[in-house]
């Protein structure tokens, strides 16, 4: 972590990389899995370290890149571009932004903690070359610029992922595993519908070639409104799904319990920044008029999400699915930020992203491993862990309050930023999103109760195992990053914001007067000298008998409702 | 040297590192020293800043320190910065001291817990947010520390986590708290939506500027957070359960400084309250007082001393939102330091006495107390006269100057919000001073059972009453059955006797029919045999034969006789048998009277309410042998004096409770120190009173009264008993009116109700639909197969099918 | 309307000359057919070989033909030289029909790579097979060349006849007599229609080269006529028979699980890729004219082909009729790129024919393998466990699965993306939406067979169980099969080849799908006239 630091402090737009990184990115880990596979499988050790190795290396890499990149650059940078398939007009177009840079290296960091964190239970071999293979995937999500290679990357995290939670995970996992992923491949099978319409359409509307690249695609919008917005809704059918939006989030819980610990880590971290992240990255940027005209819905669906989700949340008695259930509520934020459509929403809404992968992601690697230690993940077989393990309760006090959103903490900045924009944009939304920031407070707090306060039953409880400095190890990155970005998200949201002005210039370029970017006023910061400039008037006032001194400077400001 | 600002939060932060990661290694007591040490310093350092500020001309003391910008984003950006003007300083300076003198304390009382250093890991954030709070430079940094004390509150409250009461108690605050915050979140977004600044130099500056409603909406929003923060109604439920913490902490924060926060925030706010429409502010008036009344009621009938300290801050708190809301800025915060003081005090003595008294915290088991805990004692009551408005001592004044302002508020409105006010102060009076008799004066009780006890002793004493007689009736029952077995063995041997006697009758009959002559010739026969041994035997055979009848009579004789001892025997025993009935009977019998005499006595002394006789010794020599174990614990073990490092903060502290109403003399405007100090922070909102100075005194001297009247009350209910309690200690008073029941039965019932059903709906309705969706594909498919017969001619059938089927299409299209 | 007749009986009456032959590119056939007469009878002649002969003898054949036909390739898309016809225009060489040999002779080397090891494990060694392998892939070549409907009927006899005596081939399995037997019924009932059309289609146009109808449709106006369009329908119908596509696929589910299954492999294959170079090859070199009229028509098809397939596919426990339905639904997809009648559609349904050669050639090797002795242990059960007794098998069968699933990145993805895009360019959305959803449909048959061999313990395909009793029946006996069912026999060089083949392709093609698609793109049908110079340009 105190890498990231650095390489969050430092960066002044660094000299361009002159190799593919990106696609070192992607091919790294999946050259890793490659060499897993093809490992012997009596040197479980031995896979491990390569494996290992492989993720970190990542890591690093991915550090690199934010430490290159230019902060003072809006758009895309060390871009690829190469041709893949010719006649289909496929790309092989690669590229970060500071939309996409953070959640690069939040997937370039947490594969590697997750495989110090937990070690499978059986067959090493398979599991770590799934692993890497989901790490190859996910970045190619995040870094992928061409339609094609987005699509193909959104569909391949699938089979690690199914793999992973079939092969590993608990009770019924491989029916769990199945409905994972026919539930989520549904969504993409629409998608892939509407990317082909959309690219075919855009090549017969400009006359050009047919082309797959996004920002080719983004940049000159030729579709017809209501064409643009029925590719839209294909888009966001897999989106809604990844994310999870309610309704079509009962997939999640189900996935995340019976996963394996490092694939709920990862599917909560990483795989769920899918969705929001495509919210954004093809929703917004390529249709931005559909986004607006769709903006209640999605809002309405998000604040449903964080109410509905915290509900049900408390209601649970698997503390996984507790946890996952969380989840849904606090996407509900990411998307209630993004569908603000204003700077405040989306930064927060990107910045949230990082924090639940980090928050969430610790959670459950914690619960992880009480389920390690108790064999059991249900809240009443649980209690009085504090007792027997006061450093792991610890841990988990902190990871607690950064997820219910205490300021200082990561889980703060974001979740404020997204109620802000929301409250500008779109009011009410914003006012009963505000609501279920109780609930969170209620269902994490009430489970901390039962898990580890009170006095421990049973030998299970009392003798709790201390977390090890393995678990340690795995687990200060994340509270580092969860006490630095509360405490200074600045360097990362410098980096977040050119790249949502463009895409708000965007929105206005291509919408003009139907939309307005809805913040508050820009003001001129007033200091000390005001305030006594203001004490003074009132003396004045009351000297010369006025009572009340009303005399504060400053012009009349309307109401900031569009 | 107010650049030094920075060093007053740095203190405690860097204490709380330091404890974070070698606290457990420091141990005890350097943990708590080293923690008290860095609250000190920041005091000293507050000290300094204070110095530098005063010597400011007082319209310049402004001073803004930007540490760094926090979270920048478009037209919204806040910093990490300190806001230094009189108002924080005032915060800071009592909040720094009192907090240095409890973490002093805390050494003391936390002595020998197992997690001391967590204690005062958790006691030193708590003060870092605090200041946080209080020294911001914005709305959202005092949000951060707003929350950070929350969580601080949260942890302490559960510190003893073991006790599920004491984690649900944490919890209850922190999500009540939540409750508030909504609502100051909503202010600050409306803040920054309208004014696009959330940062106080902004927001004051340009205040007078907002649209009436908006500053109204504002004010009303901050309302919310500060009745969540300032436990006041409908959100004050958590304040009376956080007493489960540890005592220091309740002092600290449940009654100095945290829950002040919310009356800060207002203060500091002034400038919107004063743009916006001129109702707004009485609503925090009404609210305050309506509270301050609610709560000064309920107090009345604790008997936990925590509980009623927590009730009176909950009411002293009210005075301040009144205060706030008729304009006088400059009685609350004064009240509110003086409070600080002296409810501290109150607190910290109430932890001396518990420490004392083995952790019992029920104030019927004191009394007597003032010559066990002197110190404790005498600090106690001046924190009593303090606050019951006694003259000179520090509460007397500030609470007279808010009873003052709002009195000094135009219309009938003012004269309700003064009486109610009133009404409080001669409430408080009372409550304070029956904790004070009912603890320090009267008799010792600690080693005597109280009613409860009693009346336990009274249910054991039946209890055993009522076995002995049920054991009575059980061995006459035993008895009862032995008389039967024996009289069932005298029939038996009666017959046995019967018997015997036929069998000698006939046998003498028999004897008596041998002819004595027949005898005689036998016996001549034998003696004229001579020595022919032939005719001798013959002789002798013939005389036996003969006498053979009398012997066996003579036999049958005697058993006859045996049977008829054997019969008087039986008859004996029954006699005896029967006897022990009688005896036994009697015996049940009284046992049972005695359990009547033992309900008779249990109805007439055994004590019916749980009021504890204070005057007469209750009487348990009856019950004494059945009182509970804890009884004789309280009876060996004696109460002591709490150490030094305990008094000390007691002393220092009752000084503050004395001279603290130096502070603002009303006597003149040149001994008005605080408010001449203050003033520049208020921005010409603070109202001034209208009254001629005998008015003043006149609602002075009433103010008085009241307290006095008060006091009398307490003495003549606690002391002399002239007044029967039952009618004040009502239950529903106990009960505070029931609020917190209804919130818990709304929560328990319906609330969770609810919850269960969105969770079963998610379950069945959404995720039973997509799996419906999958099972209506597995039937069709399954219709689709019984189609696959495997018969060739339904094969050709299907083919001849798709025949017509293709030529209907295209044909469809001919056209001729 | 007579007269025209009249004139153009008249004119063809006329053109009766001796054809001139191009043997180079009539070769093909010949370098199939040829090998496998000799093949016949020298097997008879000569009693034994070294084991493997004939197998080695079919490949080396196959490649043979396939390195001529490259060479052919590269003749035609010159571009001086370009495509041509020969046998007086009767035999279009063209992009498209070498495109379409090389496919068919890909799948002769995989059917015979497997067939090796199969048939001796089955004790049927001997030439037939191979030979009657080769006779029907040249038939399919004569189909993927075929410029006149009489020559593509031809092949169509040729190809499926061979065919017919494949499925039964296996003496000892009385469901492959069965197999044969239906084949071969409904085969000729089919063909039967086929002619007919023909019939029709010559009434209406006055011939049954491709040449002269698509003149003649060019240049008369009778696009509605009823005798053409009721021709066209039932061309449509003995080639959708061979393709099986609903409402003409019933007899595949029973052929497919009675037929030996490296034969299965080679219907899947070459069959069906034979069966749409015909198809492609009549509707839009003969009528492209016709065509806004049989486009919605085949759209029909296609999309009841798709959801026919794999809604069918759900419940099937039986791997080859699974896999049966299955290829259903992957001629669905195909005729979706047919229906789009445009140079991307045809592009995109080659390179469908194309990838499934290979997947569904590796998808029945495995099958062959766990298939054992006797050939019948192809229920689900069978293949419980499989991941832990034979991974790598697992592992190369599951990678086929995905790849039919259409989960990249393998072939089977870009097969998918092709027909979509195709189907999405000319406006067919609807159709497009319902196969995407039909292919999540089709996901769940290939993922629980996965399911299924990575051994999750019990409760794995409740799905299945909540279909239909049967499921359940299996699943309980399945319980007792699974230590039986988990050791297929070790796999022959031959079939290791075989599928090492197969999965390469899958994979690389999946990665750089441009190796195929090019060419694909290319592999357009013209028709040429045999006096060079008129060329009617491609639809």
């Amino acid at each position: 972590m105190p890498a990231l630091t650095l390489a969050l402090l430092g960066a002044e737009g660094a000299a361009a990389p002159t190799f593919p990184v990106l696609s070192a990115l992607i091919l790294l880990p999946a050259l890793g899995a490659a060499l897993c596979a093809v490992l012997p499988k009596n040197r479980p050790d031995t896979v491990r370290q390569v494996a290992f190795l492989a993720a970190a290396a990542t890591g690093v890499l991915s550090l690199w890149v934010m430490y290159h990149f230019d902060r003072s650059d809006a758009g895309f940078q060390f871009l690829e571009q190469k041709i893949w398939v010719r006649d289909f007009g496929i790309g092989w177009h690669l590229g970060v932004d500071g939309i996409s840079l953070f959640l690069v290296v939040l997937t370039g960091l947490l594969f590697p903690l997750t495989i110090v964190a937990v070690t499978p239970e059986h067959e090493p071999k398979p599991y770590y070359a799934w692993l890497l293979l989901l790490q190859a995937g996910c970045m190619g999500v995040f870094v992928g610029l061409d339609l094609f290679a987005f699509f193909v990357f959104f569909e391949v995290v699938l089979v690690p992922m199914y793999f992973l939670i079939a092969g590993w995970g608990h009770g019924d996992s491989s029916k769990v595993a199945l409905k994972f992923f026919l539930y989520t491949m549904l969504g993409s099978a629409l998608m892939l519908v509407g990317i082909l319409s959309l690219v075919t359409l855009h090549a017969r509307a400009s006359g050009g070639p047919v082309t797959f690249d996004l920002v080719t695609l983004a940049e000159n919008q030729v579709l017809a409104t209501t064409t643009a917005r029925w590719i839209f809704l294909s888009f966001a059918a897999a989106f809604a799904i990844k994310v999870p939006l309610f309704p079509v989030h009962t997939w999640l819980p189900d996935a995340h319990t019976e996963a394996p610990t490092a694939g709920s880590v990862i599917l909560a971290g990483v795989m769920l920044k899918l969705g929001t992240y495509g919210f954004i990255r093809f929703g917004l940027y390529l249709f931005p008029e559909a986004t607006t005209y769709f903006a209640p819905l999605f809002l309405t669906l998000g604040v449903i999400g964080i109410i509905y989700g915290a509900i049900a949340a408390t209601m649970q008695r698997d503390l996984k699915r507790l946890v996952a259930y969380s989840s849904v509520a606090h996407l509900g934020f990411i998307i209630l930020g993004t569908f603000a459509l204003n700077r405040q929403g989306l930064s927060g809404g990107i910045l949230q992203m990082v924090n639940h992968g980090l928050s969430t992601g610790a959670l459950f690697l914690l619960v992880g491993m009480i389920y390690e230690r108790r064999h059991t993940r249900l809240i009443s077989e649980l209690n009085g862990l504090q007792k027997a393990a006061p450093i792991l309760a610890g841990i988990f006090t902190v990871v607690m309050l950064s997820s219910i959103g205490l300021p200082g903490l990561n889980g703060f900045v974001g979740e404020y930023l997204t109620l802000l924009g929301a409250f500008a944009s779109a009011r009410w939304w914003g006012v009963v999103a505000t609501a279920g920031v109780i609930l969170a407070a209620l269902y994490l707090l009430w489970a901390y109760q039962r898990v580890f306060h009170g006095a421990a039953q049973g030998a299970a409880n009392e003798e709790l195992a201390e977390i090890n400095w393995r678990e340690g190890l795995a687990l200060a990155p994340l509270l580092a990053g969860i006490v630095f970005l509360g405490v200074y998200p600045k360097p990362m949201l410098n980096r977040i914001e050119p790249a949502v002005e463009r895409l708000v210039a965007h929105l206005d370029a291509n919408l003009g007067d139907d939309f307005v970017e809805v913040q508050g006023p820009a003001v001129e910061r007033r200091g000390a000298e005001d305030l006594v400039h203001l004490a003074e008037e009132a003396e004045a006032s009351a000297e010369a008998g006025g009572g009340h001194g009303d005399g504060a400077a400053g012009t009349e400001h309307e109401d900031g409702e569009g | 040297m107010v650049e030094l600002v920075w060093l007053i939060p740095a203190l405690p932060l860097a204490g709380f590192v330091v404890l974070v990661v070698a606290g457990r290694r420091l141990g005890e007591p350097a943990a708590g020293w080293l923690a008290t040490l860095a609250v000190s310093g920041s005091f000293v350092a507050a000290l300094i800043t204070f110095a530098g500020l005063a010597s400011r001309p007082a319209v310049e003391r402004f001073y803004i320190q930007t540490l760094f910008e926090w979270i920048p984003v478009g037209n919204f950006s806040v910093d990490v910065g300190f806001l230094v003007d009189p108002l924080s300083m005032t915060m800071t300076l009592f909040v720094t001291g009192i907090a240095a003198l409890i973490h002093l304390y805390s050494i003391g009382y936390m002595h020998g817990d197992a997690d001391f250093s967590r204690f005062f890991v958790y006691l030193n954030l708590f003060v870092f947010s605090m200041l946080m709070l209080v020294l911001g430079d914005n709305l959202l940094l005092t949000f951060l520390g707003w929350e950070g004390v929350g969580a601080c509150s949260y942890l302490l409250i559960s510190f003893w986590f073991t006790n599920p009461a004491n984690a649900s108690a944490g919890k209850k605050a922190f999500v009540t708290n939540r409750v508030g915050d909504f609502g100051f979140m909503l202010a600050m977004f409306l803040l920054w939506t309208t004014i696009g600044s959330i940062r106080y130099a902004d927001v004051l500056t340009t205040a007078s500027s907002m649209a009436a409603v908006t500053a109204t909406a504002v004010t009303l929003l901050l309302l919310v957070g500060a009745a969540g923060k300032s436990a006041q109604l409908p959100l004050f439920v958590w304040l009376p359960d956080a007493m489960a913490g540890p005592t220091p902490v309740s002092a600290l924060i449940h009654a100095a400084t945290m829950v002040t926060a919310g009356v800060y925030l207002l203060v500091r706010m002034n400038p919107v309250i004063a743009a916006s429409y001129d109702w707004a502010p009485y609503v925090i008036a009404w609210v305050g007082a309506l509270t301050a009344l609610f709560a000064a009621t309920a107090a009345v009938a604790q008997n936990d001393i925590k509980k009623v300290l927590a009730y009176s801050t909950i009411s002293q708190l009210g005075y301040l939102f009144l205060a706030v809301g008729v304009g006088g800025y400059v009685p609350a915060i004064f009240h509110m330091v003086t409070h600080a003081f002296f409810k501290a005090l109150l607190f910290l003595g109430s932890g001396s006495v518990i420490h004392g008294m083995h952790h019992e915290q029920d104030m019927r088991r004191y009394g007597g107390l003032y010559k066990l805990l002197p110190v404790t004692a005498a600090t106690f009551i001046v924190g009593w006269l303090a606050i019951a408005g006694v003259p000179p001592f520090a509460g007397f004044w500030s609470k007279d100057e808010i009873l003052a302002v709002a009195w000094n508020l135009p219309g009938a409105q003012g004269k309700v919000l003064w009486a109610i006010g009133l009404v409080t102060a001669i409430l408080t009076a009372f409550y304070m001073s029956r904790q004070v008799f009912m603890t320090f004066f009267g008799r010792y009780r600690f080693g005597e059972p109280d009613a409860e006890e009693i009346a336990a002793g009274w249910d054991a004493k039946l209890a055993a009453a009522e076995a002995a007689a049920s054991e009575a009736d059980g061995s006459v029952e035993a008895a009862r059955a032995e008389v039967e077995t024996a009289l069932a063995s005298r029939s038996e041997t009666e017959a046995a006797l019967v018997a015997a006697r036929a069998a000698s009758d006939e046998a003498a009959a028999a004897a008596a029919a041998v002819p004595a002559t027949e005898l005689e010739a036998a016996q001549a026969a034998l003696d004229a045999a001579g020595d022919d041994r032939k005719a001798k035997k013959e002789a002798q055979n013939r005389l036996k034969e003969l006498e053979k009848p009398v012997k066996d009579a003579d036999k049958a004789a005697k058993a006859a006789t045996k049977a008829a001892e054997a019969v008087d025997k039986v008859t004996v025993s029954i006699g005896e048998a029967e006897a022990r009935v009688e005896e036994l009977v009697g015996a049940a019998a009284s046992a049972r009277s005695l359990v009547e005499q033992v309900r008779a006595e249990a109805r007439a002394k055994k004590p019916t309410s749980s009021l504890v006789p204070l005057f007469s010794v209750a009487d348990s020599s009856d019950v004494e042998d059945f009182l509970p174990a804890e009884v004789e614990h309280r009876r060996h073990h004696t109460p002591h004096e709490s150490p030094a490092l305990m008094t000390v903060p007691l002393l220092v502290l009752s000084i503050g409770a004395i001279g603290a109403g130096a502070l603002n003399l009303p006597f003149a405007s040149s001994t008005k120190f605080l408010e001449h100090w203050l003033e520049p922070s208020l921005f010409g909102h603070e109202v001034h009173l209208g009254l001629s100075g005998p008015h003043k005194v006149l609602l002075a001297v009433v103010a008085v009264l009241g307290g006095l009247i008060g006091i009398l009350a307490a003495a003549q209910t606690y002391l002399r008993g002239a007044i029967r309690r039952e009618g004040i200690e009502a239950p529903i008073l106990a009960k505070a009116w029931g609020i917190d029941g209804a919130y818990a039965a709304v929560a328990g019932g319906p609330g969770t109700q609810g919850f269960e059903a969105v969770a079963a709906f998610d379950r069945r309705v959404v995720d039973g639909s997509v799996m419906g969706i999958g099972r209506l594909v597995a039937m069709v498919s399954a219709l689709v197969r019984r189609a696959q017969t495997g018969l060739v001619r339904s094969y050709a059938l299907g083919v001849t099918f798709g025949v017509v089927l293709l030529l209907v299409l295209f044909l469809t299209k001919a056209t001729y | 309307m007579m007269a025209t007749l009249l004139a153009q009986a008249a004119d063809v009456g006329a053109a009766v000359e001796i054809p001139s032959v191009d043997w180079w590119g009539l070769a093909p056939v010949l370098l199939l057919a040829v090998p496998a007469m000799i093949l016949l009878h020298v097997s008879s002649l000569v009693p034994r070989f070294f084991r493997g002969f004939y197998a080695t003898v079919t490949i080396g054949v196959a490649l043979v033909t396939a390195s001529w036909s490259l060479g052919l390739w590269g003749r035609v898309t010159d571009a001086e030289r370009g495509p041509f016809s020969t046998v007086g225009g009767a035999y279009g060489v063209d992009g498209f029909s070498v495109f379409l040999t090389l496919v068919i002779c890909a799948s002769v080397v995989l059917a015979a790579l497997l067939a090796d090891g199969y048939l001796r494990r089955e004790g049927l060694e001997g030439a037939e097979p191979y030979a009657l392998m080769l006779l029907s892939a040249s038939g399919g070549v004569i189909m993927a060349s075929a410029n006149d409907l009489i020559v593509l009927f031809l092949g169509l006899e040729i190809l499926s006849l061979a065919v017919y005596v494949l499925a039964a081939m296996h003496v000892r399995r009385i469901t492959s007599q069965e197999a044969g037997m239906k084949y071969f019924v409904l085969g000729a009932f089919s063909s039967a229609f086929f002619l007919y059309g023909v019939a029709m289609i010559y009434g209406a146009t006055g011939s049954t080269s491709m040449l002269d109808i698509a003149d003649f449709l060019a240049t008369t106006v009778l696009a509605r006529n009823g005798l053409l369009l009721a021709g066209i329908a039932l061309l449509l119908v003995g080639l959708g028979f061979k393709v099986a596509a609903v409402p003409f696929h019933a007899w595949t589910p029973d052929v497919y699980q009675g037929s030996p299954s490296p034969m299965v492999a080679y219907m899947a294959s070459g069959v069906k890729a034979a069966g749409f170079a015909g198809l492609l090859r009549v509707l839009l070199l003969a009528f492209p004219t016709q065509g806004d009229i049989w486009r919605d028509i085949v759209a029909i098809l296609a999309c009841a082909t798709i959801v026919g397939g794999t809604v069918a596919a759900v419940v099937q426990t039986d791997v080859k009729r699974m896999m049966a339905y299955s290829s259903i639904s992957h001629a669905g997809f195909i005729l979706v790129g047919v229906q789009a009648a445009t140079a991307r559609g045809t592009s995109a349904a080659l390179f469908y024919l194309a990838a499934y050669t290979f997947m569904v050639g590796g998808t029945f090797g495995v099958i062959t393998l766990v298939g054992r002795r006797g050939d019948d242990h192809h229920d689900l059960s069978d293949y419980r466990g499989l991941a832990r007794s034979r991974p790598v098998l697992a592992v190369v069968f599951a990678l086929f699965l995905m790849a039919q699933a259409g989960v990249p990145p393998t072939s089977g993805f870009f097969a998918k993306f092709g027909v979509m895009s195709a189907a999405v360019e000319g406006g067919a959305y609807w159709l497009a939406i319902v196969a995407m959803v039909a292919s999540v449909i089709g996901a769940f048959v290939y993922l629980r067979l996965i399911v299924t061999m990575f051994g999750a313990a019990e409760g794995d395909d409740a799905h299945a169980g909540a279909a239909g009793g049967e499921a359940e029946a299996d699943d309980a006996e399945a319980v007792s099969a699974t230590t039986a069912a988990a050791s297929p026999e070790r796999a022959g060089s031959a079939a290791i080849a075989a599928l090492a083949l197969a999965a390469a392709v899958t994979v690389v093609v999946g990665l750089v799908p441009s190796l195929v698609s090019d060419p694909s793109g290319e592999a357009v049908p013209v028709l040429v006239h045999p006096t060079p110079g008129r060329q009617l340009a491609s639809p």
